[in-house]
């Protein structure tokens, strides 16, 4: 997935617990965690304007775009 | 009237499917070992002088080995139609859970798919050999079943359905 989520770094910078952030979005700590460490297949807009709002930043400050060779296949499975 | 979930038409199948599970197994036990009786009274005709087994009218001389060939395509059919109920109630299992889109009912389906097609075959691979063994036997003339063709052709396209939703539910999974 060449979408890398740095939802970490912002948290740090923030200084906020995942925890924190998940009850003030209302996502569970497990699907935060499946979206930090970068292995959610899809975000909903809804989520991440919960998560731009809460951390006062924008999406382009969660999202990094990496190409890279597989790139291409988000038709995969 | 629901259709998935607990206390659904899904269960109340389920139950009916584990009815006709355990009967089945029954009646593969009691077959298999009827052939394994007609087997070994083959290996004295004496035992069986009194059996009088008919074919096409006419008498059959070699009964032991006749009627074990007969019982064990019986136990063969019977096998077969057992892992279907088998993986059938798996699958009904599922979808009493409320969840039919697990990704295992895939193969369960190509499973059902590919025993269809094989009792189908085995039919015709059976009459070819009653047709060998007892020649006057014309009883049964095979024939071409589209019905069951169709099925195993719609199970297996019902197993590509079911593999593309268990694509959508783990792409819904793993959707924040």
């Amino acid at each position: 997935m060449p979408i890398r989520v740095l939802l970490d770094r912002v948290l740090l910078e923030r200084r906020m617990s995942l925890t924190e952030l998940a009850d003030r979005v209302g996502v569970t700590i497990a699907n935060l965690s499946i979206l930090k460490t970068g292995k959610a297949r899809a975000v909903r807009f809804s989520t991440l304007a919960a998560l731009c709002r809460e951390l006062d930043c924008q999406p382009g400050d969660l999202l990094h775009f990496e190409p890279g060779p597989g790139d291409e296949d988000f038709e995969d499975d | 009237m629901r259709a998935l979930g607990p206390g659904s038409v899904s269960s109340f199948l389920k139950i009916i499917l584990d009815v006709v599970y355990v009967a089945l197994w029954i009646g593969v036990g009691a077959v298999g070992a009827l052939m394994l009786l007609a087997l070994l009274f083959s290996f004295n005709p004496d035992l069986l002088a009194d059996l009088v087994v008919t074919a096409g009218g006419e008498e059959v001389k070699n009964r032991g080995p006749v009627m074990t060939l007969g019982l064990l395509a019986a136990t063969v059919y019977m096998g077969g139609v057992l892992v279907i109920v088998a993986q059938l109630r798996k699958i009904f299992a599922t979808l009493t859970a409320g969840d039919p889109f697990h990704p295992e009912n895939v193969r369960r389906l190509r499973v059902v798919g590919l025993i269809l097609a094989g009792l189908e075959l085995g039919r015709y691979a059976f009459w070819v050999l009653s047709r060998s063994i007892l020649p006057d036997a014309n009883a049964v003339e095979p024939s071409l079943s589209l019905t069951a063709w169709f099925s195993v052709l719609v199970v297996f396209v019902l197993a590509e359905v079911f593999r593309e939703g268990a694509r959508l539910r783990r792409e819904a999974e793993l959707t924040i």
